[in-house]
């Protein structure tokens, strides 16, 4: 197979997979109650979350999301219960549009100006075609085998 | 003469002289005077041989249960069995500070006798620089901010024993000092760079020199953060390895750091490029692991008030800003001596190390501010809040993944930019593998978007390695009539640093699979049962046989007997709580049975505490778990053949590195 059929073939496969996973899907109960709980901290563990815990506490706050998710209550409307009671320190991760959500500005803010910045030393090398004899053609062949092998 | 007397007078003993090691490596440097060299190289003997009894001390105390040092009383008891016992040299404060200066005067032994033979000026100011880090972490413990040898007027008849979560499980004899002596080690490359700096070198000898401390470093490190995982996970009980936890993010900020200078070496040896920035990790990796020491031994990540009331956190902050003004300064007086030339390619082997630093520092500069965040929000303005996992996890993951595909990539092209024929020739495969690998995770159930994505990532890491073995073997079988096998084995064992390399990438992927799957594909069940009830999950079924109390020296536990049941027969698993005289709460032991495929996890929650008639089951079923383990030991190989090059090859690489710009020594 010719590479660049290969490579098409490979980036097809990689981007439907891709597409599957994207689908929309129902999510249940149980799912909702385990992602809402990894977003609560365990108040009586080491910065364990809701749903990691094995603590006591955390099987009660389990079934207080389970309880509120079953009445049909929003994520927000969940969170904000918690929140009301513990105070902020009950979100494990501040909410984005939030006075401290400017944390999550960092991540984004550190790549782009580091990409900036490598991006200016790019340059493409200017390479004008060479011809060469055929010794000239083993040499090189050669050069390249042993760089091939170096550290 | 007790244990006592012998530690402190040895700590005694060995401050000044780590004194006079700074004054005799910065006289045998200044005035290339070998009279002092030699001087320094005994110092250097001395004061290991000084804290190594002060340490074995430490331990004879500790296994003879000698409860007249306070240290002891509160470390240990009767009841702990020896190897506990003789570990609880790291269980505290003052024995991990005293653990930590041994393994520095280890290394300056090592720069001291090995070091200055190959570069007698550069390692004998690196030598001074060594000598003065360790008077500072000899001065810490032969003062009171963290003496080991404290002594009580009352000696009690029992000491308080370990925290229990160090006496529960003999990982710990191996997690706690990888990790120091990955961070020890650390100081060798950053020493040498700051020689390097001192004396106007504007060349890369420093960073060709310390290249294998620096990768034996970052390997112990990152072997001693898998161990930590694998510690919390048969310990901690809630059937994970890692939790973002601050003294956790400690630990891998400077391995990340160390990551990317690893790699930016490469650049900087190919394309001479980069002097600054690799300083500048250098710099960074090191300033790390004081900032790790101080974050989990100063108290401050618990609450910044603790801060205040330990002696050390002031000290090692003052430290850290000692080493940061003084190399930053260093860097920026000698920075017109650090030209940097040369364009890159866009699609150049450096290109992909430059965006692979990139990434790196930035994954690094989050776990820092997100460690950090909450400790600034809470001086300010006293409010509590928490950065954990839902933030690290939504930052890591699309970081992680952009950097395995980048890990696959870089190998793959060629310095200096490729041709597009080459490129698809080299990427084919490794596309295709990556392509058939998603549609394998979707065939066996993956749904998350980044864990279908870890499997193709996965895949491509792993078929560029291979594909860059055949590629060796090949060359090595035209140029020097190799047949294959033995092609094979002279790849490892003449290019070791490359291959090695692959060898540890191939860990990585390993370790991200293990990650992924561990993550995204876990089910979990919990119920309350009788003696005699059963559960289901996940095809399988858990049988509760009953609960029974086990009375040892040092400890009660409550034992829950479970059968498991599945399509190959069944099995008995044990999960327990244990109750330690000096903790208020249980430790859960949780019943684990591993396989190539997945784990079973079994935590006993809770339980009738009259009558022993119920308990409270949870089962997590974990697939693949086991090979994050499997992958740190691929990674802990792939270095160790990384950093076993042929001495004779290493030793004349160091000679043809010239400094540019200053004089031949």
């Amino acid at each position: 197979m010719r590479p660049r059929v290969a490579i098409a073939l490979g980036t097809a496969a990689l981007a439907v997979s891709i597409a599957v996973t994207a689908l929309p899907r129902a999510e249940p109960q149980e799912d909702r109650v385990e992602r809402i709980s990894t977003e609560l901290r365990c108040p009586v563990c080491q910065g364990l979350s809701v749903a990691d815990s094995p603590s006591d506490m955390a099987r009660e706050m389990r079934g207080l999301v389970r309880q509120r998710v079953a009445e049909g209550r929003t994520d927000d409307e969940i969170r904000a219960e918690f929140r009301q009671a513990y105070g902020d320190w009950i979100l494990l991760s501040p909410p984005l549009l939030d006075a401290r959500g400017a944390v999550w500005a960092i991540p984004p803010l550190a790549v782009i100006a580091g990409g900036v910045l490598v991006a200016r030393r790019l340059r493409r090398e200017a390479a004008a075609p060479v011809m060469v004899t055929p010794a000239q053609h083993a040499a090189i062949e050669r050069r390249v085998l042993e760089e091939a092998l170096a550290e | 003469m007790s244990w006592g007397d012998v530690g402190a007078g040895a700590l005694r003993a060995a401050f000044p002289l780590a004194l006079w090691g700074v004054v005799a490596a910065t006289q045998a440097a200044w005035r290339r005077d070998g009279r002092f060299l030699a001087s320094a190289r005994m110092t250097a003997i001395a004061t290991l041989a000084l804290v190594t009894v002060a340490s074995l001390a430490m331990v004879g105390a500790l296994v003879s249960h000698d409860f007249s040092l306070h240290y002891v009383a509160e470390n240990n008891a009767r009841e702990t069995p020896t190897y506990f016992s003789a570990i609880s040299l790291w269980a505290a404060l003052e024995g991990s500070i005293l653990l930590w200066t041994t393994i520095l005067a280890g290394a300056v032994v090592y720069v001291a006798w090995r070091g200055t033979r190959e570069l007698p000026r550069l390692a004998t100011t690196a030598l001074a620089l060594l000598f003065a880090m360790l008077s500072f972490f000899l001065l810490l413990v032969v003062t009171p901010a963290a003496d080991p040898f404290v002594r009580l007027d009352a000696v009690p008849l029992n000491g308080r024993g370990p925290n229990p979560l160090l006496q529960d499980h003999w990982l710990m004899g191996l997690h706690p000092p990888l990790l120091y002596l990955g961070y020890v080690l650390f100081s060798i490359p950053f020493a040498y760079a700051m020689a390097s700096l001192i004396l106007g070198e504007g060349g890369d000898r420093w960073m060709v020199a310390t290249r294998r401390s620096a990768l034996v470093a970052w390997a112990l490190l990152g072997i001693g953060i898998v161990a930590g995982g694998w510690w919390s996970y048969n310990v901690l009980g809630w059937g994970g390895y890692w939790a973002w936890d601050p003294v956790e993010n400690a630990a891998i900020m400077p391995w990340l750091a160390a990551t990317a200078y690893l790699h930016s070496v490469m650049v900087e040896e190919k394309r001479r490029m980069l002097r600054t920035w690799n300083l500048a990790l250098v710099i960074g990796t090191f300033a790390l692991t004081i900032l790790g020491t101080f974050l989990t031994r100063s108290g401050v990540v618990n609450s910044v008030h603790s801060f205040s009331q330990s002696a050390i956190g002031p000290l090692l902050l003052g430290y850290l800003a000692a080493v940061l003004a003084l190399s930053v300064g260093l860097l920026l007086w000698r920075s017109a001596r650090l030209a940097d030339s040369g364009p890159v390619a866009p699609i150049s082997r450096e290109a992909v190390f430059l965006f692979q630093n990139v990434l790196f520092v930035a994954v690094t500069l989050t776990v820092l501010l997100g460690t950090l965040y909450p400790l600034a929000v809470e001086a300010l303005s006293g409010d509590q809040v928490s950065i954990g996992s839902p933030y690290f996890d939504r930052v890591a993951v699309p970081l992680g993944l952009a950097l395995l595909f980048l890990m696959g990539v870089g190998p793959q092209l060629p310095w200096h930019g490729a041709s597009r024929a080459t490129l698809e020739r080299q990427f084919a495969a490794p596309v295709v593998t990556s392509g058939a690998l998603a549609l394998v995770a979707l065939v066996v159930g993956v749904r998350g978007t980044a864990a279908v994505l870890a499997f193709a990532l996965a895949g491509f890491v792993c078929a560029t390695v291979a594909q860059e073995l055949a590629r060796g073997i090949r060359a090595r079988g035209t140029l020097h009539g190799e047949s294959a096998t033995t092609a094979f084995a002279n790849l490892f064992k003449r290019s070791g640093r490359r291959y090695g390399g692959y060898v540890v990438h191939v860990g990585v992927a390993v370790i991200a699979l293990a990650i992924a799957m561990s993550q995204a594909q876990a089910v979990q069940a919990e119920a309350t049962l009788g003696p005699g009830g059963t559960m289901e999950v996940a095809g399988r079924t858990v049988v509760f046989e009953g609960l029974r109390d086990v009375v040892e020296p040092r400890r009660t536990q409550v034992v829950a007997d479970l059968r498991v049941i599945d399509g190959g027969g069944s099995a008995p698993l044990v999960a327990a709580l244990s109750y330690y005289p000096n903790a208020t709460g249980a430790i859960g032991s949780p019943g684990i049975r591993s396989s190539a495929t997945e784990d079973v996890y079994a935590i006993l929650a809770a339980y009738d505490g009259r009558s022993r008639a119920w308990a409270t089951i949870q089962i997590r079923i974990i697939p693949l778990v086991s090979w994050l383990w499997i992958g740190g030991a691929i990674v802990g190989i792939g270095a160790l053949i990384a950093a076993l090059p042929a001495a004779r090859a290493r030793e004349r690489l160091v000679a043809a590195t010239v400094p540019a710009g200053a004089g031949a020594e």
